[in-house]
C-alpha cells in the first residue's frame, strides 16, 4: 500500500556551488509548463490511496510565485490526506512571510529549511545566498504561525574548517531551537562548481573527529541521532524518510524523482523538455525477492536502531540472521543485535559502506 | 608468373612514421581493396594493433601491378615495428630484396629507424627511403632529407616524398619499387628451399605457415620437413593472401604464401626455421635462425581464485597465436595460483595483460616484471631464476649475475644532460655518444636490463617531452651485489612483492616503496604496518591508518536506486584487489614495488 509522495521543484534563485540536485534557474514560462506537466503526471499515477506522509523538495520550492505555489497546491489537493499526516516543504531563508503564511494555511506542518552554515565566510563558499539573522527571523516567524515542526540542514567538513568552528556554528544552530537536524559532511560532487574548481576534500581523520563532535553536542541538547545523518527531539523523527529506510512504498513525482510500488523502483527523467512532453520515467529496476532484501537491509541498517527482527521476518517471510554472512558479521562485531534489532555497531557507523557492500551485488 | 616479374619487399619505420598507412595505400592503389573496404591500416588485423597504432602479428599480402604492359606480382611483407620484435622483424626481412624506409617528414630519423635500417642492410636489400607526412604544416622536408643523406648516403634524387594521407606520391612508389628493387633471383629446378618467417593459427586447419620460396617448388601432398626440428608433415593446402585468402595449387620459387598441413600447434613451427622436401632435400638450412628468447617475466594471477582455469585457458589461446609468449604455472602464498608468463619485451607483456582483460574479460594481477637473473651457487653450481620468490636462501649463494643492454638512445641533443642523468639513476655504464648532426645524437650506455623494465620508457620520454627514443640489445650477465627486498604488509610477508635490488640502492628503495604502497593501499578497518626488510632486518617502514569513513550521508529524495548501484560500483572495485590476510591489496601495488620515486598524492 502506498502512502508516501515525493515531489519534485526543479528551480531556483540561485545554484549552490556543492550542489548536483537537478534544477534550474528559476523561470517564469518553464514553471508553468512544469506544474502542468506535474498534474498530468499525478493524475497519471496517483490511484487515490490514503497519503500519510508528503514531501515537496527540490531545487528551492520557495522560489515559486505565490500565484505558481497555489497552482502547486491545486495538485497537492489531488491527494486525500490521512488524518494524522506529515506535511513537509522544503524552504530557503529567502522565503517571504506572505508565502509562509500561505504554507501554513494550506496544511504544510513541516519545515525543512536550508540553513547549511552560519559564519558568512562559509556561507559565501557554499554559494547560499542569505546570512544567520535571516535564517532567525524566519524560524521565528514560522514559530509565530504556528509552524515549529522545524528541520535545518548543516553541512560540514568544509577545506579549512576547524573543530572550534564546527563547535561554534553548533552553537548557534541548536540556538534556533528547531526539532530536527540533518547534517552531511561535505561531498564534492561531479557537476558542481566545487568539482569544476578542484576543491579538495578534508583529511578523514578531522571529517571523523567532527561526527563525533556533532554526536556529542546534539546529544548533549536533548537530540536523538536515529540516523546516519539524522537527528530529532523524541517523536519529531523525519516520518517522510523513514518511509524510505523502512523500504516501504512511495510515489515520486516531478522531474529526477524516484518512487517505488508494485515491486518497480523507477527514476523520473531529468529533462525537463521530455518531462514536459510527458516522458516521465528514465529507468525502472523491477525487484526480485533478493532485490527486495538487498534494500531493506542497506536501507533499515542506516538506522541507528537498526532493523526489528520479528517485524522483518513477519514481512519479508524470513529469518534476517540467516541472511547473507550477517552471522559472521556479529560475530566481527560489524553488527550486533539489542533489544531484538540488528544494527551496525555504533562505532562502525561512519564506515557502513564497507558494511552494507555485503549486502549487495553477487 | 616468372620470377622477373616479381617483387618481394618490406616496409621499416620508426613507430608512428606512417607505415601502416602506407600499406594501406598501395592496396588501394594495386586495387587489391577498393576504397569502400578499407579501414583504417588494412594490415593491421587486430583491435589492440588499431589502437596503439602497431603492428604485433605480420600480415603479408599479394598484389598486382600493371606497369609498362607487364604485369607484376608484389608481395608486401608486413613487419611489426617495434624492438620487442626484432627477430620477427629480421626474419621477414630476410624473405624480402627491398624495404621501403618510412622517415616521418616531421620527426625525422629516430631509433627505431637505424635499427630498422641496420637490419635491412645486414640482409642485402635494396632500400627505397621515402619522406611520408609531407601535408603536415610542421612537415621539414630539407631538414629530413639531409638527415637521410648525412646518416645513411642516399642521393637525394633517390628519396621519395610522400603523404599516405592524401595519396601524393603512392604511384611513384610503387613504380619504384618495381624499377628499382631486384625480382627473387632462385632456381625454380632446385629442391625446395623456404624460409618459415611468420605462422599463425587457425582454429580449422591448425599452423598456416607463412613462407618466402627461395629455390624449387610446393604442391599440395608434398612431404615437407622443417629442417631444425626435423618433422615431417604433408601439405594438405597452400594459399595466398590477396586481401583474402585464396587457394593455389603450387608455390614457385620467388613467390610468398601460406603452407597448411595439419599442424597442431604453432610450436612445432620455428620463425626462421628452412622447408625441405623430405625426400628431396636441399644441401643446407638457410642462415640465421635462433630460438626465441624470452627476456621479461611476471606472475599473472586472476583476483578472484576460481578464475585460474580461466586464465590458463586464455593463455593457451593467445599461445596458438603467439608463440613467443611462455607460461607455466606458479604459486604465491599471496596470490594464490597463477602463471610465470615469459615474453620478449616490455611491449609484448603490455599487450598480452591487455588483451587478456580485454578478449578475456579478466581481472589480473601483475607482479612486478623481473628478468633472469643467473646465481652461482656456493657449490659452483649455476642456477638461472626469473622470479625473485626462486631465489636461493643467502648462504648457499656465491654471486647473482643480471642481464645488461647496451642502449641506442636517440635524442635531440638538449636532452643529452637529462638523459644521461636517467640512465645514470639506472645504474648506467656510460660508453660513448655519436652525433649524427649537431642537432641529434645517438647515447650508448650500457644498463641493467631490470633497471627499464619498468618506468624507463615513460621517463625517456617525459625528459625528451617525446623526441627521444630507444632500443636495445641484450649484452649478457655481469655479476652485481645484489639482495632480495621483501615486503611484510601487517606484519606478514607477501611474496610477490618481494624484489632484487642492488644493495647500494636498497634502503632508498625500501623507503619509497612503503610509502608508495601505503599511498596506494586503501585504508582498512585497522591500522596496517607495511614494512620492507632484507632477511630479517626492517629497513623502511610506513603505517596506513585505521579507515575513518565510508559512508553515504546524503540522502538523494527517495532515489535509493543510486545509492544501491554506489554500493554495487565499490564492491566492484574491491573485487580488482586481492585479499591477502585481512589487507586488501589493489593491483597498483603489486608494480609498485619497482617504483624508483614517491607518488605525488
Amino acid at each position: 500500500m502506498t502512502s508516501s509522495v515525493y515531489i519534485h521543484i526543479p528551480f531556483c534563485n540561485n545554484i549552490c556551488s556543492y550542489c548536483s540536485f537537478t534544477k534550474f534557474y528559476y523561470d517564469k514560462e518553464k514553471v508553468k509548463k512544469y506544474l502542468k506537466a506535474l498534474k498530468k503526471e499525478v493524475l497519471e499515477k496517483y490511484k487515490g490511496e490514503l497519503i500519510k506522509t508528503l514531501y515537496i523538495g527540490g531545487g528551492t520550492p520557495s522560489s515559486l510565485s505565490l500565484s505558481e505555489l497555489k497552482e502547486l497546491f491545486k495538485i497537492v489537493k489531488i491527494f486525500k490526506l490521512d488524518a494524522n499526516y506529515e506535511f513537509t516543504f522544503e524552504v530557503n531563508p529567502d522565503i517571504d512571510d506572505v508565502k509562509i503564511k500561505f504554507l501554513k494555511d494550506n496544511q504544510v506542518n513541516r519545515i525543512s529549511m536550508g540553513v547549511e552554515r552560519v559564519n558568512d565566510k562559509y556561507l559565501k563558499f557554499l554559494g547560499r545566498c542569505h546570512d544567520f539573522k535571516l535564517v532567525e527571523d524566519k524560524i521565528k516567524t514560522f514559530n509565530k504561525v504556528g509552524l515549529d515542526n522545524i528541520n535545518v540542514d548543516l553541512i560540514y567538513a568544509l577545506p579549512s574548517e576547524t573543530l572550534k568552528d564546527l563547535e561554534e556554528e553548533l552553537t548557534a544552530i541548536l540556538s534556533l531551537n528547531v526539532k530536527h537536524i540533518s547534517t552531511y559532511s561535505l561531498m564534492i560532487e561531479e557537476h558542481t562548481k566545487l568539482y569544476i574548481n578542484k576543491v579538495k576534500p578534508i583529511d578523514e581523520d578531522l571529517d571523523y573527529e567532527m561526527y563525533k563532535l556533532i554526536i556529542k553536542k546534539l546529544k548533549e541538547h536533548g537530540f536523538k541521532h536515529y540516523e546516519i545523518s539524522n537527528f530529532s527531539k523524541s517523536n519529531y523523527e523525519a516520518r517522510h524518510n523513514l518511509v524510505y529506510w523502512n523500504n516501504q512504498e512511495y510515489y515520486g513525482f516531478g522531474l529526477s524523482s524516484s518512487g517505488y510500488f508494485n515491486n518497480i523502483r523507477y527514476t523520473n527523467t531529468s529533462n525537463l523538455a521530455k518531462y514536459i512532453e510527458g516522458n516521465y520515467v528514465k529507468e525502472f529496476e523491477t525487484l526480485s525477492k533478493k532485490d527486495i532484501l538487498s534494500y531493506a537491509l542497506i536501507l533499515g541498517l542506516r538506522k541507528i536502531d537498526g532493523i526489528n527482527l520479528k517485524e522483518f521476518n513477519l514481512k519479508y517471510k524470513v529469518n534476517l540472521l540467516d541472511l547473507y554472512n550477517i552471522r559472521d558479521l556479529i560475530k566481527n562485531k560489524k553488527l550486533q543485535i539489542e533489544d531484538g534489532n540488528l544494527k551496525i555497531s555504533y562505532d562502525k557507523i561512519y564506515i557502513s559502506n564497507s558494511i552494507l557492500i555485503n549486502f549487495v551485488g553477487e | 608468373m616468372k620470377q622477373e616479374n616479381i617483387r618481394n619487399f618490406s616496409i621499416i619505420a620508426h613507430i608512428d612514421h606512417g607505415k601502416s598507412t602506407i600499406a594501406d595505400r598501395i592496396l588501394e592503389i594495386t586495387k587489391a581493396v577498393s576504397k569502400r573496404e578499407i579501414k583504417e591500416q588494412m594490415l593491421d588485423s587486430m583491435d589492440i594493433e588499431r589502437e596503439r597504432g602497431i603492428t604485433i602479428k605480420l600480415n603479408t599480402v599479394r598484389l598486382k601491378y600493371e606497369y609498362k604492359n607487364e604485369e607484376y606480382m608484389l608481395n608486401l611483407i608486413d613487419t611489426p615495428g617495434h624492438v620487442d620484435f626484432s627477430y620477427e622483424v629480421s626474419r621477414s626481412l630476410a624473405a624480402s630484396d627491398g624495404a621501403i624506409l618510412v622517415v616521418d617528414a616531421t620527426q625525422g630519423i629516430e631509433a627505431q629507424t637505424i635499427a630498422n635500417m641496420y637490419l635491412a642492410l645486414d640482409n642485402n636489400l635494396t632500400i627505397i627511403p621515402i619522406i611520408n607526412k609531407i601535408d603536415l604544416p610542421s612537415a621539414d622536408i630539407e631538414k629530413v632529407k639531409k638527415e637521410l643523406i648525412d646518416t645513411f648516403g642516399f642521393k637525394d634524387d633517390e628519396i621519395i616524398l610522400t603523404s599516405a594521407k592524401t595519396g601524393v606520391g603512392i604511384k611513384e612508389l610503387v613504380e619504384a619499387i618495381i624499377d628499382r628493387v631486384p625480382s627473387p633471383k632462385g632456381n625454380i629446378n632446385k629442391p625446395l628451399k623456404a624460409l618459415v618467417f611468420d605462422s599463425l593459427y587457425d582454429s580449422y586447419r591448425g599452423v598456416l605457415t607463412l613462407g618466402r620460396i627461395f629455390d624449387g617448388r610446393i604442391k599440395v601432398h608434398d612431404k615437407i620437413e622443417f629442417m631444425q626440428t626435423g618433422s615431417v608433415y604433408e601439405v594438405t593446402e597452400l594459399f595466398v593472401y590477396n586481401p583474402t585468402f585464396t587457394k593455389v595449387s603450387e608455390l614457385t620459387s620467388g613467390e610468398v604464401g601460406y603452407i597448411v598441413a595439419s599442424i597442431k600447434t604453432l610450436e612445432d613451427v620455428h620463425v626462421g626455421d628452412t622447408i625441405t622436401l623430405e625426400n628431396n632435400k636441399c644441401d643446407k638450412a638457410l642462415p640465421g635462425y635462433k630460438p626465441m628468447q624470452q627476456v621479461v617475466f611476471t606472475g599473472l594471477y586472476p583476483t578472484e581464485a576460481n578464475k585460474y582455469n580461466e586464465l590458463r585457458e586464455a593463455l593457451m589461446k593467445l599461445k596458438l597465436n603467439d608463440a613467443s609468449l611462455t607460461f607455466e604455472p606458479e604459486t604465491s602464498e599471496a596470490l594464490g595460483f597463477g602463471f610465470r608468463c615469459g615474453f620478449l619485451g616490455l611491449l609484448h607483456m603490455d599487450v598480452i595483460e591487455e588483451r587478456l582483460e580485454r578478449e578475456f574479460n579478466l581481472n589480473l594481477i601483475a607482479t612486478s616484471p623481473s628478468v633472469v637473473w643467473e646465481v652461482m651457487l656456493t657449490n659452483g653450481e649455476v642456477v638461472k631464476i626469473d622470479s625473485p620468490q626462486k631465489l636461493p636462501p643467502p648462504g648457499k649463494i656465491k654471486t647473482i649475475s643480471e642481464p645488461y643492454i647496451l642502449t641506442n638512445v636517440f635524442t635531440p641533443s638538449e636532452y643529452i644532460g637529462p638523459l644521461m642523468e636517467l640512465c645514470q639513476d639506472k645504474r648506467g655504464i656510460y660508453k660513448s655518444i655519436e652525433y649524427l648532426t649537431p642537432e641529434r645524437a645517438i647515447l650508448h650506455y650500457e644498463l641493467p636490463l631490470c633497471e627499464i623494465v619498468y618506468d624507463f620508457f615513460d621517463k625517456l620520454k617525459s625528459i625528451s617531452k617525446g623526441y627521444a627514443s630507444f632500443d636495445y640489445e641484450l649484452i649478457g650477465y655481469r655479476p652485481s651485489n645484489l639482495v632480495k627486498m621483501d615486503i611484510l604488509v601487517n606484519g606478514s610477508l607477501v611474496d610477490a612483492l618481494s624484489t632484487i635490488v642492488h644493495k647500494d640502492f636498497a634502503y632508498n628503495r625500501g623507503k619509497v616503496v612503503v610509502n608508495n604502497l601505503k599511498e596506494l593501499i586503501p585504508r582498512q578497518l585497522f591500522s596496517v604496518p607495511i614494512q620492507a626488510a632484507i632477511g630479517s632486518k626492517v629497513i623502511a617502514r610506513s603505517d596506513i591508518k585505521a579507515l575513518r569513513k565510508d559512508v553515504l550521508a546524503k540522502c538523494y529524495g527517495g532515489d535509493v536506486s543510486r545509492k544501491k548501484k554506489l554500493l554495487e560500483k565499490q564492491k566492484e572495485g574491491k573485487k580488482r584487489m586481492k585479499q591477502i590476510g585481512n589487507v586488501e591489496i589493489p593491483q597498483e601495488a603489486f608494480l609498485a614495488v619497482l617504483s624508483n620515486e614517491e607518488i605525488n598524492d
